[in-house]
């Protein structure tokens, strides 16, 4: 196993070495490329996360996706509430009131219109089988997509691509290991067909390897598996590989890390994930896609992202738990029979790394 | 049903098992036993006559002015929107006897001038820190000088930054007002407790974590010692070195105080303290971690610690690292919040404004709030070993401090006198999922979990 895992490092390193070339021929990438095949071993092969985006679909002009403009967010909403006209206000009724108001949404109606996106085309995919009145059609005119999220927060600036969050939830996941996805995939035949594969999702404790910008991930690095702290983050899905496309079989629920920086550690709660990633021995990628739990994004949304940060890309969090309550569209409360979660879709990539397992982790436990 | 929500979990251990190994907080290695003698050790530098020094539980050496009140700094830091506090070699104080009534604006991204709460009763500045005055023929000495007030008034200064008292300390060795352990970077501008620097040599230096001082090499490296080792000599082997790099002194080195030297088989010298080889931990991927000591035989090294919370209390283990919990394995959870005034009054403590915490944990109800977050109630005649931890009666309703024989009075564990809370919604043993909740991720006017350890983010030394 030792002698293994050598191998796999060395293997690594070399790949690792081609990643950094920039200025190598193409013919050399290439070589290294082909070598990389071997990196299923064992009929095992892991990725690690290397770029997580809400999936957001944007049109080359911006009025199609959101023709009544972007909604507006903290600072524009504070402005009409309590306007500059000379009337002296208390700290409690005006700067206080609207953060108790964050910490505990309501459903109740405020007077602030919510622009919903208008696009009809969305990234995502078909998760409940149907093709509904309020489905998308896929870029590539697949109908059916499930993505309420997008309808939520496509006219919202922060998670559009000039968005705050859009930058820097991305750069925060690579910069901070607590972060780490890593998905292995073991009982692998084929990257190209197997009809029963496993997947199962890990935390790694590990650095990205990039190439020598330090911003590229690239495949062949290392990646210790998280026994210890991570064991919240282990999960096991069923998943095929039809030419070359890893589909999985939804999971009931699944908690990803989702960390931001200011010293926090959330996470995202979805319902029924699956994955879709076209695979290749060096990278996977394509679409996470689920019903996202609205309590804990909303949550995950105030803890990790202040309403400073809120107010950078006008995204009041209020007024999008109001939005994402009525367009939830999965996962009922039994009691009262309101939606508890919301489509949606990340756009992924991953890059081929080694897993490497603590020498006692075969037996896997979690926190109860 | 959470508990089974599809997890890989070949082998389950009961979570009663987890946490009876963890329910005795007193031998942990995050504390030092109630009968140790461990403290910092300091560098004798001159201060003025009446100025003393006071050793601490959580901050080690401090300075004190003849009563025994511990000095403060209110050091300049940048907001989002401003800054305030003092500026280095100004030769002015910005703690004034002014009355703020409004907010400054510098806490993005709300404007300013909404008036403050609680306006009738609100102190100035220099009633909450009492600048430390100086006699009209003190002289300066050492890194101590002297400013006059607007009011005429001497006031020492150390170090280039005006000095306080602060109103929240009582007796000798409280050092309520603040602490040497680093702000994050959504907080107030804050006040810290002043002290002689750290008796240590140049390759290390002392990094106020949240349960004690703990011995980093220059560059932040934590810093360890074996069991293997015998006084004053290294036995860690090659195969040893491997994994634990020595902690070289210079040449010219020489022992002072708790510190020698080992010269190894190389003649290559070794710092040792109180008898210890030390050593960082070549697998260390960051600084100020506690990984090394994972490895049995081997320890971080700490000048000092605090001693241990109430008996009750435990550790868990939680996502990302490890956190102070309650009896029933609930997290612990501590309080920050500074307001938005010019001179940024502290009002994480019960006798200070409670609106802030009551609008973000309740939406301005305090039923919400004590449910949500609620206060951990001690039982009567609870007495913790540590000073830290007393038992403070609290009124339920105005959260405000309440006399300790009221009836309808709470009885809870307070923190540096300021109560600590657990938070509803964590359903396990461990989880954390309150931390962070409020203004500026809890830095703010907001909760943070009592990290005890972090093996990914800064939690554990950044309060």
């Amino acid at each position: 196993m030792a002698v293994s895992n050598m191998m796999r490092y060395a293997l690594g390193a070399a790949v690792g070495i081609a990643g950094l070339g920039a200025t190598l021929p193409a013919s050399a990438v290439t070589v290294m490329a082909s070598e990389g095949e071997s990196t299923l071993a064992n009929h095992t092969i892991a990725y690690v996360l290397t770029e997580r985006y809400w999936a957001v679909y944007e049109n080359k002009d911006s009025k199609v996706d959101c023709p009544d403009g972007m909604n507006d967010g903290p600072r524009e909403q504070f402005k009409k509430l309590f306007p500059n006209d000379g009337k002296k206000r208390t700290v409690m009724e005006t700067q206080l009131a609207r953060e108790g108001y964050q910490w505990h949404p309501t459903t109740t109606p405020e007077g602030f219109p919510f622009k919903e996106v208008q696009s009809k085309v969305s990234y995502g995919l078909n998760l409940d089988g149907k093709v509904g009145q309020n489905d998308f059609a896929g870029p590539d005119g697949e109908q059916g997509i499930d993505n309420q999220l997008y309808r939520v927060i496509g006219c919202i600036a922060n998670y559009r691509t000039a968005g705050t969050i859009y930058h820097f939830e991305n750069e925060f996941m690579r910069r901070y290991d607590n972060d780490r996805v890593i998905i292995e995939l073991t009982g692998v035949d084929s990257l190209k067909n197997d009809p029963d594969v496993t997947v199962t999702t890990y935390r790694g404790l590990d650095g990205l390897l990039t190439d020598a910008t330090g911003t590229n991930a690239i495949p062949g690095g290392t990646q210790r598996i998280d026994m210890r702290w991570g064991k919240d983050y282990i999960q096991k899905l069923k998943g095929k590989i039809v030419d070359g496309v890893l589909i999985t079989e939804p999971v009931d629920r699944i908690e990803i890390p989702w960390g931001v920086t200011f010293n926090t550690s959330g996470y995202q709660v979805f319902r029924g994930m699956r994955l879709k990633l076209k695979l290749t021995p060096q990278a996977a990628e394509g679409v996470l896609a689920g019903y996202v739990d609205v309590d804990s994004f909303t949550y995950h949304l105030n803890t990790s992202w202040s309403t400073h940060h809120h107010s950078y890309g006008q995204l009041s969090s209020p007024s999008e738990y109001r939005a994402m309550r009525r367009l939830a569209d999965g996962y009922p409360d039994p009691k009262t029979g309101a939606n508890t979660a919301i489509s949606s879709a990340v756009t992924v990539k991953f890059a081929q790394v080694f897993a490497r397992h603590p020498p006692d982790s075969n037996t896997l436990v979690t926190r109860n | 049903m959470r508990r089974f929500r599809g997890r890989l979990a070949v082998a389950l251990i009961a979570t009663s098992a987890c946490m009876a190994a963890r329910a005795d907080v007193s031998n942990a290695q995050y504390w030092q036993a109630p009968g140790s003698s461990d403290r910092e050790d300091y560098i004798h530098e001159p201060f003025p006559p009446g100025v003393q020094i006071v050793q601490t539980e959580l901050d080690g050496p401090v300075y004190a002015d003849g009563s025994g009140h511990t000095l403060y700094h209110w050091q300049l830091k940048n907001l989002r929107n401003g800054d305030t506090g003092d500026r280095k070699k100004s030769g002015t104080s910005a703690c004034t006897n002014e009355v703020y009534k409004e907010t400054s604006g510098m806490q993005s991204p709300y404007p300013p001038g909404f008036l403050l709460p609680e306006l009738d009763t609100r102190p100035s500045c220099d009633k909450l820190w009492p600048p430390y005055v100086a006699p009209d023929d003190a002289k300066p000495v050492g890194k101590w000088t002297i400013i006059t007030r607007k009011d005429g008034a001497k006031q020492w200064v150390y170090d280039d930054y005006p000095v306080y008292t602060s109103s929240l300390d009582h007796q000798k060795g409280d050092v309520l007002g603040g602490t040497k352990i680093e702000k994050a970077g959504g907080s107030g501008v804050v006040r810290t407790p002043i002290g002689p620097p750290p008796n240590v040599p140049p390759e290390l230096k002392v990094e106020a974590f949240g349960t004690g001082h703990m011995l980093v090499d220059h560059k932040g490296y934590s810093v360890y010692y074996s069991d293997a080792d015998s006084p004053g000599k290294s036995n860690c082997d090659a195969k040893c070195q491997a994994q634990w790099k020595p902690v070289v002194a210079s040449d010219t080195a020489t022992a002072r105080g708790e510190w020698s030297i080992v010269v190894l088989p190389s003649g290559i010298k070794q710092w040792a303290f109180r008898k210890h080889p030390l050593y960082t931990y070549i697998p260390d991927l960051h600084a100020r971690t506690l990984v090394g000591s994972d490895v049995p035989g081997w320890h971080n090294v700490y000048t000092q610690r605090a001693l241990p919370p109430p008996k009750e209390f435990t550790i868990q283990d939680s996502r990302i690292g490890q956190v102070l919990a309650d009896s029933h394995g609930k997290t612990i959870y501590l309080y920050n919040c500074t307001d938005d005034a010019l001179d940024q009054q502290a009002c994480d403590n019960p006798d200070s404004p409670q609106e802030y915490r009551l609008a973000v944990c309740g939406n301005g109800d305090a039923k919400v709030c004590r449910d949500l977050f609620p206060y951990v109630i001690a039982k009567a005649g609870d007495k913790s070993a540590s000073p830290l931890w007393t038992v403070m009666a609290i009124d339920p309703n105005t959260g405000h401090r309440a006399a300790m024989n009221r009836a309808d009075a709470l009885q809870v564990w307070a923190y540096r006198e300021r109560p600590v809370y657990t938070y509803a919604n964590d359903r396990r043993a461990g989880d954390a999922d309150g931390d962070a909740f409020g203004e500026f991720n809890g830095y703010r006017n907001g909760f943070k979990a009592f990290w005890l350890r972090d093996d990914f983010l800064d939690n554990a030394y950044r309060r």
